[in-house]
């Protein structure tokens, strides 16, 4: 009974989760599967290089949308970089929005002023929602892969924390529009991405609690990465296990005996996640070869069209 | 130095790494062991997971070291590294009067913000550390530090700190206009003033004058912090610490363990040595692997599929030695312990012991398991 992906008509996909999940790959595998949809598609990461490849990108990403296809542009938003462009928007005397970026001071300040930085990058990708050409929106879809969950959730609520200290003028304004748009399910979806161990699944169950009932977001299903297959019966499984066998340092049995193991500690892991959420959770193969050997990414993108309903 | 000789013989031992790479466990496991070869240890983490949270007894965070019973009169103490806590523990010790704490506890900036002001939560995180180092009631601290990036904040801490003092920072925050080529005249005055009240206008933000009575308020226990941040430095940098880097055979690692290393190297410090996780044992799945028959025929569709499960374990292995080369090469530092990919965590104090007894074996390792890592 594989999970259901609600990825309909929301123009904003944030994918978050534990470090090493594989979040880069299911952003990847996402924004993939939209363009095979018919979709024009813009993949965000957030301060790190590690998406670019996995969409064949041949140069480094910037902040500014790089057009990898017809229908896939990338781009990589660095927050220190977008708090210089704010704060040269804001002074607009380049040589004092220079000296005050270089100044220690300016970083404490921007360290002291919590969700500043988050706010600058919600703030980027809105702008490119909004973008327009020729009459329509540039990109149907931007799909956001988010830092790390323990650092996703400052910037998920980052509307908020900022918004508790400017009240008014136009950042509170702004501030309240990206909150709004964050929260509607007709437009924002929130992807969680885990991996079938036991601590990964366990910080997923804390997340998804505190982004839909705390921040009150749209949350889908956790998306499962790396489940190994189901290679043997349970009639071949103890008979691997039997003592005639057990014993046996054959690299065969070794590798049986892993791979049996590792899926069932998989299978009760997925368990564990479907028991404390209530809900079924969408399934991605574990890959031998890694999301960036030459297919990974495409079968990664075929088994979520799948799941969202997405494959023609 | 072996891990073991590491753990016999140094007072701090901080595990570093990305997140994800059971740095936290590791950590865990090295104190478990320690504990048991008779060491006064204590184990300082930062986000356990639940389980584990529960196996080391660290259910509530007051910044005071847990006692963790092993059997046979054997005990580990583990503490959370409670930010907030030792900050405000550190402005009470260093104030002359309690009138001088108040004025920096109170300030709405600190309450708000102590923990995001520029490093100032990893230097607390720190300040624990040495205290704990200090006590000597302990004879090994083990550090779990926070995941790569702000590891950096973590250990670099003491020195951004007393760069922040040292700077214009203060100054400058104090009057703005000191950050101007004419700074002092009365023109750069008003338009900088100017251009800071306009900014405060338009974010509705008035922190550039709150962080200015923050920084004015702390700015009084600046002596006795320089004082402090000196020793906790000499600490980290000196002979009785040793930095370890926990990683694993992921290529998301290998451009976070690069900028790790690039960055303690700035800071002065270097890894002494990599425990890798999570690697599939090369003597198992490695390309030269023997394949003798099976012990018993197992019928042609069974015997395929085993086949299977071994090449693609294979392909594993072989992807996971590729990724681990250059990340090896850029700690510039030897691989001292290597735990398989294990198909649990391990959480219970049991388990955690086992771990433990695995990273730190009492005999010589089967050198079968490290070949071609160590010169990798």
């Amino acid at each position: 009974m594989p999970g259901h992906l609600p990825f309909k008509t929301q123009r904003l996909v944030v994918v978050t989760g534990k470090g090493g999940v594989g979040k880069t790959s299911v952003t990847a595998a996402l924004a993939r599967a939209a363009v095979d949809a018919g979709r024009r598609v813009l993949a965000v990461e957030v301060g790190q290089a590690r998406l670019g490849p996995l969409l064949d990108a041949v140069e480094p990403l910037t902040t500014d949308p790089v057009r990898l296809t017809s229908t896939l542009s990338a781009a990589a938003i660095d927050p220190e970089e977008a708090l210089g462009d704010f704060v040269l928007g804001v002074l607009r005397i380049r040589v004092f929005a220079r000296r005050l970026l270089e100044s220690t001071s300016f970083q404490v300040l921007a360290a002291a002023a919590p969700g500043l930085a988050e706010f600058l990058v919600l703030y980027k990708i809105g702008g490119w929602l909004d973008a327009r050409r020729l009459g329509r929106a540039l990109y149907d879809v931007v799909v956001v892969d988010a830092p790390a969950s323990g650092h996703s959730l400052p910037l998920l609520s980052a509307p908020r924390t900022l918004g508790a200290l400017a009240r008014i003028g136009p950042i509170a304004d702004t501030l309240g529009a990206l909150d709004r748009r964050l929260r509607d399910p007709a437009q924002t979806l929130v992807v969680p991405v885990t991996t079938p161990e036991e601590l990964a699944v366990r910080e997923t169950i804390e997340l998804h609690e505190e982004l839909s009932h705390t921040l009150g977001l749209p949350v889908a299903p956790p998306i499962v990465n790396a489940v190994p297959a189901r290679r043997f019966t349970h009639a071949e499984a103890e008979r691997l296990m039997a003592s005639d066998l057990a014993a046996s340092r054959h690299p065969y049995l070794e590798a049986a005996r892993f791979e049996i193991a590792r899926r069932a500690q998989a299978t009760a892991q997925l368990a564990e996640l479907r028991r404390a959420l209530g809900t079924k959770v969408v399934q991605l193969p574990f890959l031998y070869d890694g999301p960036e050997a030459p297919g990974g990414v495409a079968q990664l993108a075929a088994e979520l069209a799948e799941a969202a309903g997405l494959a023609a | 130095m072996t891990l073991g000789g590491l753990i016999e013989s140094r007072r701090v031992l901080v595990c570093v790494g990305s997140g994800g790479v059971g740095k936290t466990t590791t950590a865990a496991a090295l104190g478990v062991e320690a504990a048991r070869r008779g060491r006064r240890t204590v184990v300082l983490t930062v986000d356990p997971a639940q389980r584990l949270k529960d196996a080391l007894g660290l259910g509530t965070l007051d910044g005071k070291p847990r006692r963790v019973p092993l059997g046979r009169g054997v005990h580990l103490d583990a503490m959370l590294l409670d930010v907030k806590h030792t900050f405000d523990e550190l402005v009470r010790g260093l104030a002359t009067s309690p009138e001088q704490a108040a004025r920096v506890l109170d300030n709405r900036l600190y309450q708000n913000l102590s923990g995001s002001l520029a490093g100032t939560a990893e230097y607390m995180a720190i300040e624990s550390v040495q205290r704990l180092a200090e006590d000597g009631s302990y004879d090994l601290l083990v550090v779990d530090t926070p995941p790569a990036r702000h590891a950096i904040d973590f250990l670099d801490a003491p020195r951004r700190l007393l760069a922040l003092l040292d700077s214009r920072a203060f100054a400058i925050l104090k009057d703005p206009t000191s950050i101007l080529p004419a700074a002092g005249s009365r023109l750069a005055h008003l338009v900088l003033s100017g251009v800071l009240r306009g900014l405060e206008r338009f974010t509705g933000v008035t922190l550039v004058s709150e962080i200015g009575e923050f920084i004015a308020a702390i700015e009084e226990l600046t002596g006795a912090l320089r004082t402090r941040v000196a020793g906790t430095q000499a600490l980290l940098r000196g002979e009785a610490t040793s930095l370890v880097l926990v990683t694993a055979p992921e290529p998301r690692l290998a451009s976070e363990t690069d900028a790790l290393v690039r960055a303690l190297g700035r800071a002065g410090l270097a890894i002494e040595g990599v425990i890798v996780n999570r690697a599939l044992p090369q003597s198992l799945f490695g390309s030269d692997a023997a394949e003798p028959p099976l012990p018993a025929p197992l019928g042609a569709p069974l015997e395929h599929r085993l086949q299977r499960a071994f090449e693609d374990l294979q392909a594993l292995a072989e992807r996971q030695a590729a990724t681990l080369a250059p990340l090896l090469a850029t700690a510039r530092a030897p691989v001292i312990a290597e735990v398989p990919l294990f198909p649990t965590s391990p959480a219970s104090l049991e388990e955690l012991g086992e771990l433990g007894a695995l990273l730190v074996p009492a005999v010589a390792p089967d050198p079968a398991l490290r070949s071609g890592r160590e010169t990798a």
